[in-house]
C-alpha cells in the first residue's frame, strides 16, 4: 500500500531553494503566488518559512523545497543557517525602492558568499512589483548589469499580477539540473527520502511488538 | 473579545512551554548528577602514583646504549669477527634465533652481505624500540624543526581512521587490551610481537597509569597553554591570506596553528590505537575543566559563530569559546544592570529625602505622558533620533540576546524538525524576546514604536507630520503620524499578537533562547560518544591541511616541483570533498609523502619526476589528470552505492542529539502554525497541498 502509493507520487529530483533580500521587498508574496496563485498581503515573515511544490521542467519531476527568510536584520543569524546546502538562491530587490537594490552588492551578496555551502549553487536576482511602473526607481538595465556582475540568472516580476513568477522558478530549476553537481545532490536526496519512508514501517513494527 | 480569549490562550500555551522547557533542564541535571557518579571512579584511580617511569627510563637506556653501539662498530668486519659476535649475542641470552640462522646462511656465501644484513636487522630493532617510545613535549617540540610535520604521524592517523571505522565507539579502542596495534602488525617484526606478548600482562596496569603521566600531563598543559608556542611552525606569509586559508576549508579540515591541528600531530605520534583513545579521553576532561572554569581554548577564535566549511571538531571549539564569552557578557550585564537598580532606589531615597529632582547619569528614565518617571531597563544606546509617538521621549536600542550557536550537524537536525513540524518557534522566541527588550527599554512604546526601530520599511511616515513638526501637539490623532504598512496592519498579525503578550523583561533577565550550558554539554558527551573514524578522519584532514599550507609557499615558486604540488593539492580537493575518506587515507598518505619529498629531499623527488615524465611518454597520457578522473568516477559509484551506510550515520548523530530534539519539541507547542482561516479559499487550498506533499 504504502509502497504503492510511493511511487504513483514520486518524483525524480529534490531540490533546496532559499529566498532573500531587504524586509518587505515581496519575497513571501513571490512564494504564495508561485505555490497557490495568490495575490493577497503576507504577513511580515517571522524568521524562516517554507513550501513544498511539485513541478514539471525538462521532462523530470520535481520536489522543490523552498525557503522563506525574513529580511530584517535581527533574523540574519536565525535565517543565515538556511543556506546550508541550498541548490538555488534568488534574490530579491523591489524596483520601487533602491534601498532594496543596493543591498544586494552591500549585505546579501556577501551573506551568499559567507554561508553557502555549495560552490556551484544556481544563484537569480529578482526584481519585484514591476506592476508599480510608474513609482520605479531601479531599471531593468541596472538589474541586468548587476545579475552580470554577481554571476547571477536575472528576472523582473510581479508578485501581485504574477508576471514571470513561474518562469522564474521554472528557469532556475532547469539551470539547477544543467549543473552536474547539484543534479547529484538531488538525486541523492530522492534516494535519501525513499530510504526513510521504507525504515518507518520497520519502526511502527517495532513499536507494535513492543506494544 | 477574541482578542482576549487568543491572549489567554497564548498565556496558557507560553505557560505549558516554559513548564515542558523547565521538566527537559530537571531531567537534564539529573542526568548530570548520574555522570558525576561515574565520573567520580575515574578520579579516584588518577590519584595513584606512577609505576610507569622507570620502565620508560629504562627503555631509552637500552635505546641510547644500542645508538652507541652502531656508532663503534668497526668496519671491514671478518669472518672471524662474525662468529665470535654470534657467540656474544648467545652468551647475553637473545631469543633472536631465526635472525642468527639468516646471518648464518648469508655469511657462508657472501661476507658483504651478511654486513649490510645486519645492519638492517640492528635499524630495524631500533624502529622497533623508537615505536615503543611515548611522545613528550620535547620531542615534540624537536619535531617542529622539519618544516611540515612528519609523514609517519599523517601515517598513524589514517591506520586509526581505518581501525577506528571498524570499532563502535572510542571506548572499545580502549577496551581492546588484547589486540595489538596495526601498526606492529604492519611492522611484522617478531621481536616487536614477542615484546606485545610480554607487555600485554603489564597493559591493564598502564591504563590506570596513562591519565597520570607525567608526559602526559606536560603534553595536556602545552596543548592548553594559551601563550605557549608548542608546535607552532613557520608558515610563509608572503602568500595573501585567502589563498593560505583557502585549502583547509576546501577540504574541510581546521585553519592552520588551530587547537585541532595540534591536536592531530599529538595523537598522531602515538603508535597504539588504544593511547590514542586514552589522550582524547583525557582531552575530553580538560575541556570539561575549562568550561567549568570559563577558560578560553587556545588556537579558536573566541567569539565567531561557527565556520561552516572547517570540521564539525572546530566548529564545536568554536561554539565552546563563544559560549564562554557569552557568559561573561551576560554576568557582566547583569552587575551593570544591578548596580543601576541599586543605584535608582538609593536615588529615589535621596529625592524624597531633600526633594531633588535629578537623577545620577548612568541612571536612565523615561517619563510617560502621565509625567511619571519610569526606569529603562536594559538600554544600550539611542537609536539615532527617533522618538516615541505618544510620550516623545528618545528611543533606546535595547540590549538583546544572542541567536543560537549551531554547528552543522545541529542546522541540519533544525532544518528537519522545522520540516517536518512547520514550527515557526525559532523565529517567534527571538521576536517575543526582542520585543519584551525593547518595552523595559522604552517605558511607554507602543508597537508602531517597535516596528519603526526593527522594521522600518513597515513604517511610513506622513509629510503632513513632518511639517507639522515644529508645531507640537500632544492630542494630535497617531494616524496622521505615519501609519504601519498594510501586511502589518492585517487582521490576526502574528506580530501584534506578540507584542500584547510581551512583558519589559530586559534581555539578561529573560530565559535564554540558547542556553550555552545545555549545548556545552551536549557538545561534551558528542565528543564522549564520538566515532572513533569521524574523531581521526578529522584530525586526518586538518594535519593534510596544515602541511599542504605550509608547503604551498616554499614550493609555489619552485620550477621543477610546483606542477607536481599543485597537481597533488588537486588530488586532495577531489578526494577529500568526497565522502568516502575512509577509502582514500592510504592514497592521501602517498600524495603527503610525495610533497614530503619536494621538500626534504629534491634530488630525489627529482628523480621520481624524470621517471614519471618518462613512464608517461610510454604509456602516451599524462598520469595525473587520468589519476583524478579515475578517482572522481570512483568515488561516484561508491557513493551511491553506500548510501545506505550514510543514512546510517546520519540516525547514529541523530540519537546523539535527543536532548536538543526535546527541547525544541517543548517549543513547537507554543508556536506552531496557526490554521487557516476557513473564510478564505486560498488558505484552505494551501493546506491541502501542504498534506498531500507532506504524506510524500
Amino acid at each position: 500500500m504504502s509502497s504503492s502509493s510511493g511511487q504513483s507520487s514520486g518524483y525524480d529530483l529534490s531540490f533546496k531553494i532559499l529566498l532573500i533580500g531587504d524586509s518587505a521587498v515581496g519575497k513571501s508574496s513571490l512564494l504564495v503566488s508561485f505555490i497557490s496563485n495568490s495575490a493577497e498581503d503576507i504577513a511580515p515573515t517571522i524568521g524562516v518559512d517554507f513550501k513544498i511544490k511539485m513541478l514539471t521542467v525538462g521532462g523530470k519531476r520535481l520536489k522543490l523545497t523552498i525557503w522563506d527568510t525574513a529580511g530584517q536584520e535581527r533574523f540574519r543569524t536565525l535565517t543565515s543557517s538556511y543556506y546550508r546546502g541550498a541548490q538555488g538562491i534568488i534574490l530579491v530587490y523591489d524596483v520601487t525602492r533602491r534601498d532594496t537594490f543596493t543591498n544586494l552588492s552591500l549585505v546579501w551578496s556577501k551573506e551568499v558568499e559567507l554561508y553557502s555551502t555549495n560552490q556551484n549553487c544556481v544563484k537569480m536576482l529578482v526584481g519585484n512589483k514591476v506592476d508599480r511602473d510608474s513609482e520605479r526607481v531601479v531599471s531593468k538595465e541596472e538589474g541586468l548589469a548587476l545579475a552580470e556582475e554577481l554571476g547571477c540568472l536575472f528576472f523582473e516580476c510581479s508578485a501581485k499580477t504574477r508576471e514571470n513568477v513561474e518562469r522564474c522558478f521554472e528557469e532556475l530549476a532547469l539551470k539547477i539540473m544543467e549543473v552536474p553537481s547539484l543534479l547529484e545532490e538531488g538525486s541523492t536526496a530522492v534516494k535519501r527520502n525513499i530510504l526513510k519512508q521504507q525504515q518507518q514501517p520497520q519502526a511502527s513494527e517495532f513499536g507494535g511488538c513492543c506494544s | 473579545m477574541e482578542e482576549q480569549t487568543f491572549v489567554s490562550k497564548a498565556r496558557t500555551a507560553f505557560h505549558s512551554a516554559a513548564a515542558k522547557a523547565e521538566r527537559v533542564l530537571l531531567d537534564f541535571k539529573s542526568d548530570r548528577e548520574d555522570h558525576d557518579k561515574q565520573s567520580s571512579p575515574n578520579t579516584f584511580t588518577g590519584q595513584q602514583p606512577e609505576a610507569e617511569s622507570p620502565h620508560t627510563n629504562e627503555n631509552d637506556s637500552k635505546l641510547r646504549s644500542e645508538l652507541k653501539h652502531i656508532k663503534w662498530r668497526p668496519p671491514h668486519l671478518g669472518i672471524k669477527q662474525d662468529w665470535q659476535d654470534r657467540i656474544k649475542n648467545i652468551r647475553r641470552g637473545r631469543k633472536e634465533v631465526e635472525d642468527t640462522d639468516k646471518v648464518g646462511d648469508a655469511s657462508m656465501a657472501v661476507p658483504f652481505y651478511d654486513d649490510n644484513l645486519y645492519l638492517l636487522n640492528m635499524k630495524n630493532d631500533l624502529e622497533a624500540k623508537a615505536s615503543e617510545a611515548i611522545p613528550s613535549v620535547e620531542s615534540l617540540t624537536a619535531a617542529t624543526k622539519d618544516p611540515i610535520p612528519p609523514s609517519s604521524v599523517l601515517k598513524q592517523l589514517a591506520i586509526a581512521v581505518e581501525a577506528g571505522s571498524k570499532a563502535k565507539s572510542m571506548k572499545d579502542l580502549i577496551a581492546s587490551s588484547g589486540v595489538s596495534s596495526p601498526a606492529r602488525e604492519r611492522a611484522g617484526l617478531s621481536f616487536s610481537a614477542v615484546k606485545a606478548l610480554v607487555l600485554r600482562e603489564k597493559e591493564d596496569k598502564l591504563t590506570s597509569e596513562f591519565t597520570s603521566n607525567e608526559k602526559v600531563v606536560q603534553l595536556i598543559n602545552s596543548l592548553f597553554d594559551p601563550e605557549g608556542d608548542f608546535l607552532r611552525r613557520k608558515i610563509n606569509s608572503n602568500l595573501e591570506e585567502t589563498a593560505m586559508t583557502s585549502l583547509p576549508r576546501d577540504i574541510h579540515g581546521a585553519p592552520p596553528e588551530s587547537l585541532v591541528v595540534k591536536l592531530a600531530e599529538i595523537l598522531g605520534n602515538y603508535k597504539t590505537l588504544r593511547k590514542m583513545a586514552l589522550f582524547w579521553c583525557r582531552v575530553v576532561a580538560e575541556l570539561r575543566k575549562l568550561w567549568s572554569e570559563e577558560q578560553y581554548l587556545p588556537g579558536v577564535p573566541q567569539n565567531e559563530i561557527p565556520d561552516l566549511k572547517s570540521c564539525l571538531l572546530y566548529q564545536h571549539f568554536q561554539v565552546i569559546n563563544c559560549c564562554i564569552s557569552r557568559k561573561r557578557f551576560r554576568i557582566i550585564a547583569t552587575e551593570s544592570l544591578d548596580s543601576m537598580m541599586m543605584q535608582a532606589n538609593s536615588d529615589i531615597k535621596e529625592s524624597t529625602d531633600c526633594c531633588a529632582g535629578a537623577p545620577a547619569s548612568p541612571v536612565l528614565y523615561a517619563r510617560l505622558n502621565s509625567g511619571e518617571l519610569v526606569l529603562r531597563l536594559g538600554a544600550d544606546h539611542p537609536a539615532g533620533d527617533m522618538t516615541l509617538l505618544e510620550t516623545g521621549e528618545p528611543v533606546y536600542s535595547p540590549i538583546t540576546q544572542e541567536g543560537p550557536l549551531l554547528t552543522e550537524d545541529l542546522i541540519r537536525e533544525t532544518e528537519e524538525f522545522v520540516l517536518r513540524t512547520g514550527s515557526v518557534g525559532a523565529g517567534c522566541s527571538q521576536l517575543l524576546s526582542d520585543m519584551q527588550a525593547f518595552k523595559a527599554a522604552n517605558p511607554g512604546c507602543i508597537l508602531e514604536d517597535f516596528v519603526r526601530w526593527y522594521s522600518p520599511p513597515d513604517w511610513t511616515d506622513n509629510e503632513a507630520s513632518t511639517e507639522d513638526s515644529d508645531v507640537f501637539d500632544s492630542g494630535e490623532p497617531l494616524s496622521t503620524r505615519g501609519q504601519l504598512s498594510q501586511r502589518m496592519q492585517k487582521e490576526g498579525n502574528l506580530w501584534r499578537e506578540l507584542w500584547e503578550t510581551s512583558k519589559p523583561v530586559p534581555a539578561v533577565k529573560q530565559a535564554p533562547l540558547f542556553d550555552e550550558d545545555l549545548a556545552l554539554e551536549g557538545i561534551l558527551n558528542a565528543f564522549e560518544d564520538i566515532h572513533p573514524s569521524d574523531l581521526f578522519g578529522q584530525l586526518f584532514v586538518s594535519l593534510l591541511g596544515l602541511g599542504f599550507a605550509i608547503a604551498e609557499p616554499m614550493l609555489s615558486s619552485n620550477s621543477d616541483f610546483s606542477k607536481l604540488f599543485y597537481d597533488c593539492k588537486e588530488y586532495i580537493i577531489v578526494a577529500c570533498q568526497n565522502n568516502k575518506l575512509n577509502e582514500k587515507v592510504d592514497d592521501l598518505v602517498q600524495v603527503y609523502e610525495t610533497v614530503e619529498k619536494m621538500l626534504l629531499d629534491p634530488e630525489e623527488a627529482l628523480k621520481m619526476i624524470r621517471q614519471t615524465e618518462e613512464s608517461t611518454m610510454v604509456t602516451g597520457e599524462p598520469r595525473s589528470p587520468f589519476r583524478t578522473l579515475s578517482l572522481i568516477f570512483g568515488g561516484k559509484d561508491k557513493l551511491l552505492r553506500k548510501s545506505v551506510s550514510k543514512d546510517q550515520t546520519n540516525d547514529e548523530e541523530k540519537s546523539g542529539r535527543q536532548s536538543f530534539s526535546s527541547f525544541f519539541d517543548s517549543k513547537s507547542s507554543l508556536f506552531g502554525k496557526k490554521p487557516p482561516k476557513s473564510g478564505f479559499p486560498s488558505p484552505s487550498a494551501k493546506s491541502s497541498i501542504d498534506t498531500g506533499w507532506t504524506v510524500v
